[in-house]
């Protein structure tokens, strides 16, 4: 018991705490070896609401996060669907497909990188043949155009998880509400509705509350597409974070940055939890 | 009869096509990585390649500043390092939060699902700063620490479902056969909740090689990076050199593929109890 909570403390506690201070100090290159660090209150804060950038990554990242949630749940949902059909393939099928969410972002990212490419990139060449597009377009080059690149990256990424605790509540379903709902003669679309969904409730909760942390965190993804680019079109909280403590070696501006993220993702943990306790899960 | 026959054959063709739409990114990958560059860009690019360039492999096998092999390297000795650590102090953790009744047990399992979700960005600079002050900066150990604080909580909350599952009854006939509680843990416990060790094992592996911030920041060496901070700066290097950037990412994703042919039950019980039940 001991040994994995002191590791936690001194590499996850400390760093917590020492992150919210950082944001109320002034650490940068030059006071980065200093005894003493300069306290400077919510001079940060200040300094970064009236930053453009951070008022941009802030809807930026609220977009891609709810974009990529509405379509990877939509679609791992239908997979979810109908993978829970009985038929020679649907097992191996289903299980091959989780190998999208296993492999490294980084390697994710850059497989979409080349495939939204200008120059032999796949995706225009598949648009060009069905006459969607008449050139090429720069789909990482125009910030209204990036910003769908990341996301479809991050929809393929999202897929499988959002089917497979999709699957996992499905199977909680005792079969024979649905045989006694086919006696009272109802249609495919109502058992949809007043059985299926109903009995989902607390799953969907949970993958759409988990989807939404893991999403607005986003940093490999991104970092390697686009790199926040172009123009800000893609930063996002954590990708402005690492770049103001590690290419500008403002440390301080990083780490407000980082404890903004931090409370918009901890309000939403909040609500996670109150759900999860709901279950009688601990 | 028939048409139940029809359906099925109807369903498993589907789940072909959804399967070759949606794997199609990996496909092409490494069709991609085997192109010669002059095929790559050409106007229609072939879904076969027409002839096999291997120069994207072999170059980066032996030496040079982007030794593929020797990132991978790296990455192994600090994905197998966080594996044994975090899984070797997470078991006696899991067992603990499990069976004992103490104070601030609740708190201790939410504080495990909490760190679960933060964002690495929050504790890398405070830990840059920490591994800097130790000493431990630039060296392997700095990402095997950091990668660890995602394993254990994950491996904690994981294991934890799989010693509850063990009825207590188990533990008090292994005292009456003379175990105190340790060897009762050691004999008893853990090899019943092997699978729930496995699991914890292959994530924490997972996590650690599929990191890519840690690595990039704590590791400032080209030839001591992780593979995946290795793909990065070679692509800030060589941009469109896509054959060899495709190689690179083959080989990363190499020992992920093994371990989710060989462990995908593994995996996708870690995934559903980790998510769901936390």
């Amino acid at each position: 018991m001991l040994p994995a909570l002191l590791f936690m403390l001194a590499f996850i506690g400390y760093p917590i705490i020492n992150n919210i201070i950082l944001g109320f100090q002034n650490v940068d290159v030059m006071t980065f070896n200093n005894e003493v660090k300069e306290f400077v209150g919510i001079q940060n804060y200040i300094e970064l609401f009236r930053d453009d950038i951070l008022r941009a990554a802030i809807p930026n990242t609220l977009i891609f996060t709810v974009g990529s949630i509405i379509f990877q749940f939509v679609v791992g949902f239908a997979l979810a669907l109908f993978f829970n059909q009985n038929f020679t393939f649907s097992k191996p099928v289903r299980g091959l497909l989780m190998v999208a969410w296993m492999i490294p972002v980084t390697v994710t990212a850059l497989m979409f990188k080349f495939m939204f490419g200008a120059n032999g990139g796949i995706i225009n060449e598949f648009l060009m043949n069905l006459h969607i597009i008449s050139k090429p377009v720069e789909w990482l080059v125009y910030s209204g155009t990036a910003m769908w690149a990341i996301i479809i990256a991050n929809i393929w990424i999202g897929i499988p998880f959002n089917m497979i605790l999709i699957t996992t509540g499905l199977s909680t379903i005792p079969g024979d509400i649905y045989e006694s709902a086919n006696i009272d003669g109802a249609s495919r679309f109502e058992k949809f509705f007043f059985i299926t969904l109903p009995m989902l409730k607390e799953s969907i909760q949970a993958v759409l509350v988990l989807g939404f942390i893991y999403t607005f965190k986003v940093f490999d993804l991104v970092y390697v597409m686009t790199q926040g680019g172009p123009v800000n079109a893609t930063e996002m909280l954590s990708t402005y974070s690492y770049k103001l403590s590690f290419t500008e070696f403002n440390f301080s501006k990083g780490a407000s940055v980082a404890n903004i993220l931090f409370i918009i993702l901890f309000v939403v943990s909040l609500f996670y939890l109150r759900l999860v306790r709901e279950e009688e899960v601990m | 009869m028939e048409n139940r026959k029809i359906r099925k054959i109807i369903l498993n063709a589907v789940s072909v096509i959804i399967a070759v739409v949606l794997l199609f990114p990996l496909y092409w990958m490494l069709v991609t990585s085997l192109k010669f560059e002059a095929d790559i860009f050409k106007s229609h690019p072939s879904l076969f390649p027409e002839r096999i360039f291997v120069d994207s492999y072999v170059s980066q096998l032996g030496s040079g500043q982007y030794n593929m092999f020797r990132s991978f390297f790296n990455s192994a000795v600090i994905s197998v390092s966080v594996l044994v650590i975090s899984t070797i102090l997470s078991i006696p953790a899991a067992y603990g939060l499990a069976r004992f009744r103490f104070y601030g047990k609740k708190l201790f399992i939410l504080l495990f699902l909490v760190t679960q979700m933060l964002p690495a960005v929050f504790v890398l600079t405070p830990l840059f700063i920490i591994f800097n002050k130790t000493g431990i900066l630039y060296t392997y150990l700095s990402p095997i620490i950091a990668d660890c604080t995602i394993g254990i909580p994950f491996s904690v909350l994981i294991l934890r479902t799989y010693f509850l599952s063990i009825p207590k009854e188990l533990d008090d006939s292994a005292k009456i056969d003379g175990c105190n509680h340790f060897t009762a843990f050691l004999r008893i416990m853990v090899p019943i909740a092997y699978p729930g060790v496995i699991v914890a094992a292959v994530f924490s592996f997972l996590f650690a090689w599929g990191d890519l911030v840690y690595g990039m920041t704590f590791i400032n060496k080209q030839e001591m990076r992780p593979i995946t901070a290795g793909i990065f700066n070679f692509m800030g290097q060589y941009g469109i050199a896509w054959n060899y950037l495709m190689a690179f990412g083959v080989v990363t994703i190499l020992p992920v593929v093994l371990i989710f042919i060989f462990m995908q039950k593994y995996i996708i019980s870690g995934l559903t109890n980790g998510a769901v039940k936390g």
